[in-house]
């Protein structure tokens, strides 16, 4: 008969002599996911390029910013944003530095003027770029890189709707606010710049 | 660890869920003695909607809730699973989630707070299916009302919707408004259908209620609502200790000590989270562990004097397993934008199939149109189909506006083959072994289930639906049933009408396993209901004794 292997100390209510700090330990936090994404952001870089370097060092962060703002479309985006992303999508893909900065070139040696013309003329040039495009793209719109979140509230995707509707947990248009009429959509006349790819929905 | 000579008490609860904790509070409002022993550790509110907010699958029920090594829940809704092993040719239908904790599993509940027809009691004797309960609809209408008041019920006015479950007081609260969506789709089907979408009673409040806020519309009843404007176990809880319940977390019950005579339950016996075991003497006891886990409970606690396990001399602990098996589709309207996910998120209910005369040959179901925030998973949509930049900004406004959910509660019937077991080869680290339940669809309910997917063919061309993506198979609903079931004859159920159980005159179980049927609401309020006549049972033969 296989046993349960425990998921952490099961002495852990030994040092709860209040449930508050047993609470403390069974929470994942916010602050604990960032930190941990930078940390081994630190190591990989350092181990790479033999030095202590840090995120916001990394050479490779502006070039990132860059592709991001072509990628969005947009002329600004938040850089403590951009360093945690970019650090987590280099701690669950150590490749993806170099690829960034190859992709950074690509995008220098031409003249794109929209980011479906840099996406469709990267993924021909080189198919790994969809995915550092993708990479780069679930981060901003959806705050994620490596797994974990970046941040909630402050992704695009809620930006780009917000005259509609709140992100979950935080609504703040007051008591039955959602028996208004929201705003209409015209149907997008834009077309994918990548090739389609088969989306995996976690379970619930 | 509290002593073993402080662990006495009038009356022994076992979880610390709606049922268990509501019954709690009645007791000890009365007067009477309590130890409720809770399997998980106690955690409050704001540490949820914290891991909430961390969690990358946002659409993880589960995720914000992490489970303890000493008292194991089903991770997630995927089979093979970790803890809830399903077998038979419809496994994954039963693939449970549910919470092992201080206040139970409506801690992610959507507040979806149905009474039963008068008809799902009595499905044997209308339609010739299934079984028949040991209590008919006025026995627990009372009980019906308490329990919405314990919980803050807003609802419609019967007068002007009657949702066919006979009242004798009106709503605790008026009903809560629905959606722009849900108003939009309550008038297509109003204009186009024979049907109609009535306003769903949910545990949420319209008002300042029970010391908690009015609904804000967090869209997020599942997995935690932030504020508590939605009612949950844990109040019920807090209500109990205020009047003097005792509320033991990290307590895993193992073992049911009865008298030599086996006629009445003496003591349980409970592991702490080291494996040191602590017993706990009462008059009465209660089993409020959930479905899953309360027929785990008994059948592990067999022992010589009841060899197949306690309460089980009908052999029929573990057995009759009972869901509301979905059936869901997403798909893009073609019509206006609807923005799902402005307000709770479960409100509305095609309620046209809930009961009729076909209930002799396919299962009942209801239908709700999901008012789910859709923004994430129109992102990844997006995403994955290759927009970049304005483009992709275009298309998530688009999609996240556009995009319906419906699913369906199609109704089980119990099958005795359907069964729990103790799994022979995987245990907890205190040697508990985990639950295994095999399972095989009635062909009631896939017919129930075929009659819904047409249904959601017309909706979604009356909608201009494109681009569905129907879940495959069937899925549960989270609502599981039977495993302890009710009936008037020994020999072929576990507890009486008054959830007595045939075998142990002092023991009583709190759960939807005592159900015969499942109908189609959602169970937690025949859940409350059945708990707070148990309550007031106890307190009648207590006040004698």
């Amino acid at each position: 008969m296989a046993a349960d292997r425990p998921c952490f100390p099961t002495s852990i209510h030994r040092s709860t002599p209040n449930a508050i700090r047993l609470n403390r330990a069974l929470r994942m936090s916010r602050r604990d996911a960032l930190l941990g994404a930078f940390g081994a952001a630190v190591v990989v870089t350092g181990s790479r390029q033999g030095m202590a370097a840090t995120a916001e060092q990394d050479t490779v962060v502006p070039l990132f910013m860059a592709l991001s703002q072509r990628l969005t479309d947009r002329d600004t985006l938040d850089p403590r944003i951009g360093n945690a992303l970019y650090a987590g999508i280099i701690h669950a893909v150590p490749e993806r530095r170099d690829q960034i900065q190859k992709l950074h070139d690509f995008m220098a040696g031409g003249n794109f003027t929209s980011a479906h013309a840099l996406a469709a003329a990267a993924e021909h040039q080189d198919p790994v770029f969809k995915a550092v495009i993708q990479d780069i793209l679930t981060g901003w719109y959806r705050g994620l890189a490596d797994h974990k979140v970046v941040v909630y509230r402050s992704a695009l995707m809620f930006d780009i709707t917000k005259d509609a509707i709140y992100p979950k947990t935080y609504a703040t248009g007051g008591p039955f606010y959602w028996t208004q009429t929201p705003p209409e959509v015209a149907v997008p006349t834009g077309e994918p710049a990548l090739s389609p790819s088969k989306l995996v929905i976690e379970p619930t | 660890m509290p002593s073993e000579q402080d662990l006495s008490a009038d009356v022994v609860i076992v979880g610390s869920g709606v049922a268990g904790s509501s019954i709690a509070n009645e007791l000890a409002r009365a007067g009477i003695s309590v130890i409720v022993l809770e399997a998980g550790p106690r955690v409050d509110r704001q540490h949820f909607v914290e891991n909430f907010r961390n969690l990358e699958n946002k659409p993880s029920y589960q995720g914000p809730f992490p489970a303890v090594p000493w008292a194991r829940h089903p991770p997630d809704q995927v089979t093979p699973n970790d803890y809830l092993h399903t077998t038979g040719p419809d496994a994954e239908a039963y693939q449970q989630v549910y919470l092992r904790m201080m206040g139970g599993t409506t801690w992610h509940w959507a507040g979806c707070a149905w009474r039963y027809l008068p008809s799902d009691f009595e499905l044997k004797t209308r339609y010739g299916q299934g079984r028949d309960w040991a209590l008919k609809y006025d026995d627990l209408e009372p009980f019906y009302y308490q329990a919405e008041v314990m919980m803050g019920v807003c609802g419609p006015d019967p007068k002007v919707e009657d949702l066919g479950s006979p009242r004798r007081q009106p709503y605790p609260m008026d009903a809560l408004p629905i959606s722009y969506a849900a108003q939009q789709f309550r008038k297509l089907i109003g204009e186009k259908t024979p049907y109609r979408v009535v306003h769903e009673p949910q545990a949420r409040n319209t008002r300042p209620y029970d010391s908690r806020p009015t609904c804000e519309g967090h869209n997020n009843c599942m997995p935690i609502c932030p504020i508590g404007a939605m009612y949950n176990g844990s109040y019920s809880v807090y209500h109990a200790e205020a009047a003097g319940a005792k509320f033991v977390p990290n307590a895993v019950v193992y073992r049911i000590e009865r008298d030599s005579a086996n006629k009445r339950v003496t003591a349980v016996h409970y592991y702490d989270p080291d494996k040191g075991s602590h017993r706990v003497t009462g008059k009465y006891f209660v089993i409020a562990a959930h479905c899953i886990e309360t027929a785990k409970l008994m059948l592990f606690s067999a022992d010589e004097q009841s060899p197949d396990g306690i309460a089980n001399s009908s052999g029929h602990v573990g057995r009759n397993m009972m869901d509301h098996t979905g059936v869901q589709v997403s798909f893009i309207s073609g019509d206006k934008a609807l923005w799902p996910g402005r307000g709770p998120l479960e409100t509305n209910v095609i309620d046209n199939f809930r009961d009729g005369d076909w209930r002799n040959e396919r299962g009942a179901y209801l239908v709700h149109m999901v008012d789910d925030n859709q923004v994430d998973l129109a992102t990844q949509l997006a995403i994955a189909k290759g927009y970049v930049g304005r483009e992709l900004e275009e298309q998530i406004r688009y999609l996240a506006s556009h995009t319906v959910r419906l699913f369906s509660h199609n109704e089980g019937l119990a099958d005795p083959d359907n069964r729990l077991t103790l799994s022979k080869t995987n245990k907890d680290i205190l040697g508990i072994p985990h639950p295994e339940v095999y399972y095989k669809l009635p062909e009631y309910t896939v017919k129930s289930c075929e009659h819904t997917r047409g249904l959601f063919r017309d909706l979604i061309g009356l909608m201009h639906g494109t681009d569905e993506e129907w879940t495959p198979g069937y899925f549960p609903q989270d609502h599981p049933a039977g495993s302890t079931i009710m009936g008037t004859d020994p020999k072929d159920s576990v507890v009486d009408g008054f959830c007595r159980t045939h075998d142990h005159e002092n023991l009583f179980i709190a759960s939807s396993s005592v159900f015969s049927s499942v109908g189609t609401g959602n169970i937690t309020l025949t859940v409350a209901a059945l708990a707070l006549r148990v309550a007031d049972t106890l307190k009648k033969e207590l006040a004698h004794a």
